[in-house]
């Protein structure tokens, strides 16, 4: 059985009220999506998505995307890839450093640990604050502090990763039982016994592989931080970017690609194995 | 008794050997890479903490507490220290717009991306495999990066910052997206395909009111990361208060930077407030629906 447009018309005639809604709610609703989208309009103006100006843009894109072929390294294979190890080192510096910082922040993070509610919350609240900062805005400031190179550009990542990691290792130790804790301290385990043989070891494959992740994220952000001055491979992108050497470019995001995509396969591996041992 | 003890024996050995693999083998990775990022030995201008004592001291404003509220000729006062607040307040306006309006065209662009990347949805397996390859890969390129390459082409404005983040939000999305949709009921999708119901009918009934409140909070969420994204937008020249930012920085106003820090701070604290309550109302209705 299936319902024609006459079935429609019949019931709409005998019962308009079930089939629509009242007029007043009908002009309501037209009227307060009528102002959303006329509101959104506006901000797509406001922020130059206008048609000309993307089809002006996207021809020119589409010349510099006919430009990326064939991608070449034009003989700086050597130097791309040392870039590439270069950002990769501040990732892995930047990881170790927010892992290293955000264990006392998680730990001060942790209900169980700092029970006070308004406490807690202020504390969750400040994370969550600074979360929102990038690494980028970070290292504006303190690559011109230490002097350009990776070194503000580690701290800066860091910084960026210091409460989202805070926030995970936190909701980490949350998560963690309590009872292997006790039971040690029952069976005449001193403080350290219990955090050794019952906190750690429900806790740390969860941790490592949540530092795991950082260090994936890292490696996507290190490679910003190249264009406000900590080198790497942000540095080599940005040159052939500013000469419109674009099948250069290619050759840098093609290998770039690559090098995410193997770390997150190699990073993924090792996860499963502190999961599931 | 003894053969256990033996093999018990054996098998920490192999453990503590192992252990210990891992460990040099991590030790050695952090040395060469605190080796290789200037941490050893590196010229940082000085003592690092002096460094840092000397940076936060130029980032603190010299707020006079006699002169605070005088106008902004006055050096000390706090209309001296915010000295260009209404375009501030415009360039964190553009900053929040180029943000909504990327993360509305990414959560299109994700929601119809989902539905080939999905697998109980895809027309055909190749079409889920190519889009699942595909938003893996813009995936891995950072919103900056595209947004340097396409400031080359658009010019220095929002709308390569616009463009750029609305392709991480779609691809991430897209990913995020499919995940609920592989866990969908079928059962709806099935009813409306049986009642007579096209490809889209089957996805405007029968799968979307059932993944409509997740997706809504993820994108969100995302709006709420793009916040912060945006931000860093004007130093590649793509728009947004980030340009204020990396013009305060050459001209080594440090204050203004903290000035305009604390701007952005500020309004993430609040986009992350708006959006939590009404993640949480929606929510709410998610239940109900």
């Amino acid at each position: 059985m299936s319902v024609s447009v006459a079935d429609y018309a019949e019931a709409l005639r005998i019962a308009p009220a079930a089939m629509r809604r009242a007029p007043m709610e009908r002009v309501l609703r037209i009227a307060g999506f009528g102002l959303i989208a006329a509101g959104f309009v506006a901000m797509c103006i406001s922020v130059d998505l206008t048609p000309t100006a993307f089809a002006k843009g996207f021809s020119k894109m589409l010349g510099f995307m006919s430009g990326m072929f064939p991608p070449t390294a034009n003989g700086g294979e050597v130097r791309i890839l040392t870039a590439l190890a270069a950002t990769f080192a501040m990732a892995v510096a930047g990881t170790a450093l927010a892992v290293a910082g955000a264990v006392p922040l998680g730990l001060l993070g942790a209900k169980t640990i700092v029970g006070q509610p308004v406490l807690h919350f202020i504390i969750r609240r400040t994370f969550d604050v600074f979360r929102g900062i990038p690494a980028l805005v970070w290292a504006l400031m303190l690559i011109v502090a230490f002097g350009l190179g990776p070194f503000g550009g580690v701290i800066a990542l860091a910084l960026s990763d210091l409460p989202r990691v805070a926030k995970l290792y936190a909701e980490a130790l949350e998560n963690a039982d309590m009872r292997p804790q006790e039971g040690i301290r029952s069976a005449g385990g001193g403080p350290i016994k219990a955090i050794r043989f019952g906190l750690l070891p429900q806790v740390l494959p969860v941790m490592s592989s949540q530092s795991l992740y950082v260090l994936e994220s890292n490696f996507r952000n290190a490679a910003i931080l190249g264009i406000v001055g900590a080198g790497g491979i942000g540095y080599e992108l940005e040159e052939r970017i500013r000469i419109f050497a674009f099948d250069q470019v290619a050759w840098i995001v093609i290998a770039y690609v690559i090098c995410v995509m193997l770390l997150d396969w190699v990073s993924e591996r090792i996860r499963t194995h502190l999961i599931h041992g | 008794m003894a053969r256990f003890e033996a093999k018990r024996r054996a098998l920490m050995l192999r453990q503590r050997f192992s252990n210990a693999l891992v460990l040099i083998g991590v030790t050695a990775l952090l040395g060469v890479s605190f080796y290789v990022s200037d941490f050893f030995g590196g010229d940082h201008g000085g003592n690092p903490l002096e460094r840092i004592a000397s940076l936060i001291d130029r980032l603190v404003p010299d707020l006079k507490a006699e002169v605070l509220l005088e106008s902004r000729e006055t050096p000390g006062s706090f209309s001296s220290w915010y000295y260009d607040f209404p375009r501030w307040l415009g360039l964190l306006w553009e900053t929040v717009q180029i943000a909504i309006v990327a993360t509305v065209f990414g959560t299109i662009g994700g929601g119809f991306a989902s539905l080939l990347a999905s697998k109980n949805l895809s027309p055909t397996p190749w079409v889920h495999w190519l889009t699942r390859r595909t938003l893996e890969i813009v995936r891995t390129l950072p919103d900056l990066i595209v947004a340097l390459i396409l400031v080359a082409a658009f010019g220095i404005g929002p709308l390569p910052g616009v463009i750029a983040i609305t392709l991480g939000t779609t691809a991430s999305l897209g990913k995020l997206f499919s995940e609920a949709n592989e866990n969908i009921d079928p059962r709806p999708v099935e009813a409306i395909k049986a009642a007579g119901g096209g490809w889209w009918a089957q996805m405007r009934f029968g799968m979307l009111p059932q993944v409509l409140p997740n997706h809504a909070s993820y994108a969100l969420m995302r709006l709420e990361m793009n916040v912060g994204g945006a931000a860093a937008l004007g130093v590649v020249g793509a728009g947004g208060i980030g340009i204020e930012l990396s013009r305060a920085i050459t001209w080594t106003q440090f204050d203004t930077y903290f000035a305009i820090l604390l701007m952005i701070v500020g309004l993430i604290f609040v986009i992350d407030l708006m959006s939590e309550a009404i993640r949480h109302r929606l929510m709410g209705l998610g239940g109900r629906a």
